[in-house]
């Protein structure tokens, strides 16, 4: 890691337990400006409680450590806070919402950011032309405006609409859950497209997988393994070709 | 006698010597005394116990005196386009606000020079007894093929405090063969005081008619209302009724909808939503008499602060109606530690071959659904009207009328004490 990183996100020693249960036993991570950093582990590892506990998701208890972002204790920040702040998380299952409409959401996201930021409201006319060309990005349909969030979605569709929101919103840090689950190989090419457009020297964005098909279309700085909620193992995009060749049991030896 | 009766019948009393050459007063005897026979609902009986019974104590039933001061036109809604409009002040039809009468189609019941119609049967229909009794005039619409689609709007606006007498708003629809009428009944206030309105409506549709029948109370915060409408549905006739509820202290609607002929439908749209200490009660009696009649129920209500929403749902699936089809949608949102919905889904079923289906639900905003927009950077309170409005969706909808629906969704948005969703409109 070069010594001029700027640290967006700064997690260290984090411990979360969900209903009593310890999820997450001591987490320490760090993520700066332009980097992609891949998290990959077994199921129950913890992945989806991390990017749950970034998000501010309100059934998580944080026991111990603390979350910086940009410098900011991001524990002390509401969800909705977090957000306006320039963190996205792309949800894993997301959720239906009949009767609030696709595009009034995203709307009243950015209006939400760009008050936080002191701007004015943006033009309805302008947005629906950038919306327009973000849909092309994610090919995605017309109809897709006037319907409900996630309002009879396929699996593919609801992530492509994560991507969607996410490239609308133009996070500083993204993490994205398990943003590839599901996902046959063509809608798996768009979501990377997706993702990529939004790579900058000024963005970072997490990767929560558990398979490493998705980092050949988006290529990770970093790739760490979690189990039982610690980083057992960090290293390059190799780590998660290692990991496909070996299986999770080889690092959860290792760790033991 | 209870004390209520007595007071029920010195009123009467008081009334009858105003009127000595009121050609209905033998039929208002009538109804006064079944009603005495009967006895108000109490709040033990099954489907009366979410009703605000107890309001009626403090009650004068004389209809209030006609008002001295006109009725500015600025106490009514915008017009609605397509729409003839005729309004009642305190139950009675006030010409200066009103539409020209199109003969053979409207007529202020008072200058019709007959009785009100048949008395009402059936023990949830007792309010609409105390309407016969004193009401003072209503709207008879008679629509025929020839005339249809009619498209009618009736207004009654509250104007007189409740010590000086109720408001007896009445209207009897009566749809020929085939007829076609799109009707929308108001209940507001002409200003802000409190008063007592108790109306009745009768509609009966005779064989293949169809009527949209939009119900909207906005009467002001310290009213008391009771609400009765009965229908009749002949062969293949078609009912739809929509309820809006926003208003009065305390709200009860009954309706009682009987499918006679077969192949006749109804659907119910409801929509309920009480504030600060505010009581909506609504029951719907729907009568399954006839082979392949069908019926739907919608219900969404909401309550928040210390109100209480109540929805009773009931299906009757007589003998000899084979085929029936019955489905019921009831949902209830609680928006406050204090509020309190109840529905009721009932169903009685004496044949078989039937297809019945409900559902009924009651809970808190879905946290997964408000997590999900407090992520995306919504204030909490603007994610929590989001959800509140969704959940009236499908109801708000469903109201065909543009202009209405615009009207509709104003007065839910202010009820939901929310400015931002107005830029959804």
């Amino acid at each position: 890691m070069s010594s001029n990183r700027k640290v967006l996100l700064d997690i260290s020693d984090l411990r979360v337990s969900v209903e009593g249960k310890q999820i997450l036993n001591g987490l320490t991570l760090n993520v700066a400006a332009g980097e992609v950093h891949a998290i990959m582990g077994p199921n129950g590892s913890g992945k989806s409680t991390l990017a749950n506990v970034l998000a501010g998701h309100p059934g998580y208890q944080v026991t111990a450590g603390s979350i910086r972002f940009e410098g900011t204790d991001l524990l002390s920040l509401a969800p909705e806070a977090r957000a306006r702040a320039g963190l996205f998380l792309g949800f894993q299952y997301p959720v239906e919402i009949p009767g609030v409409n696709n595009v009034y959401l995203l709307k009243a996201a950015v209006n939400a950011a760009r008050k936080q930021r002191g701007l004015a409201e943006v033009d309805a006319f302008d947005f629906l032309t950038i919306v327009r060309e973000k849909m092309k990005v994610m090919r995605m349909e017309d109809s897709f405006l006037s319907r409900g969030v996630n309002e009879g979605f396929s699996g593919g569709e609801k992530k492509r609409n994560e991507i969607l929101q996410m490239l609308v919103l133009e996070p500083t840090l993204a993490i994205l859950d398990e943003t590839d689950s599901g996902l046959d190989i063509d809608a798996l090419k768009i979501v990377a497209a997706g993702v990529n457009t939004l790579r900058s020297p000024q963005r970072a964005c997490v990767l929560v997988t558990h398979y490493q098909r998705l980092l050949e279309y988006v290529v990770p700085d970093f790739v760490h393994v979690l189990v039982r909620g610690r980083i057992v193992h960090s290293g390059d995009r190799q780590l998660a070709l290692e990991l496909e060749r070996r299986g999770y049991d080889w690092v959860a030896g290792e760790a033991a | 006698m209870s004390a209520l009766a007595t007071r029920i019948a010195e009123d009467f009393a008081a009334a009858a010597s105003c009127a000595a050459e009121d050609p209905a007063q033998a039929h208002r005897r009538s109804a006064l005394s079944l009603l005495q026979a009967q006895g108000l609902p109490g709040s033990r009986e099954e489907n009366w116990k979410y009703a605000g019974l107890r309001g009626l104590e403090r009650l004068r039933f004389l209809p209030a005196p006609p008002s001295a001061t006109a009725t500015p036109d600025a106490a009514l809604p915008a017009p609605v386009p397509g729409f003839t409009r005729y309004v009642f002040v305190d139950g009675r039809f006030a010409p200066a606000l009103s539409a020209t009468p199109a003969a053979g189609m409207f007529a202020p019941l008072s200058r019709a020079g007959a009785p009100l119609q048949g008395l009402p049967q059936g023990m949830d229909l007792r309010f609409a007894l105390l309407n016969e009794a004193f009401a003072t005039d209503g709207a008879r619409l008679s629509i025929t093929r020839a005339a249809s689609p009619a498209r009618l709007e009736l207004i009654f606006l509250a104007s007189a405090a409740a010590p000086s007498g109720g408001s007896y708003p009445r209207v009897q629809v009566t749809l020929e063969q085939s007829a076609a009428l799109e009707l929308i009944e108001r209940h507001l206030s002409a200003a802000p005081v409190g008063s007592f309105v108790n109306s009745a409506a009768q509609v009966h549709l005779a064989r293949g008619a169809r009527c949209r029948h939009y119900r909207v109370q906005e009467l002001s915060a310290s009213t008391t209302v009771f609400d009765t409408l009965s229908a009749t549905l002949d062969q293949d006739a078609s009912y739809r009724v929509h309820l809006i509820a926003l208003g009065a202290a305390a709200a009860r609607s009954t309706l009682a909808v009987r499918l006679a002929g077969e192949g006749a439908a109804v659907a119910l749209s409801a929509v309920l939503l009480g504030a600060r200490q505010q009581l909506q009660d609504a029951f719907a009696l729907f009568e399954h008499a006839a082979a392949r009649t069908r019926s739907e129920q919608l219900f969404r209500g909401i309550a928040a602060a210390r109100a209480r929403v109540a929805f009773n749902g009931k299906v009757v699936v007589e003998r000899g109606a084979t085929g029936a089809d019955s489905q019921q949608s009831l949902r209830g949102l609680l928006a406050g530690p204090e509020a309190e919905v109840d529905v009721r889904p009932q169903l009685e079923i004496y044949t078989d071959e039937v297809r019945c289906s409900h559902g009924a639900t009651t809970g808190k905003l879905d946290e997964q659904m408000l997590f999900y927009l407090l992520s995306r950077g919504l204030e909490r309170a603007v994610a929590q009207r989001l959800l509140k409005w969704a959940f009236l969706e499908d109801a708000v909808a469903s109201i065909e009328v543009p202009e209405l629906r615009r009207q509709c969704e104003l007065s839910l948005a202010a009820a939901l004490e929310d400015e931002t969703l107005k830029e959804l409109l």
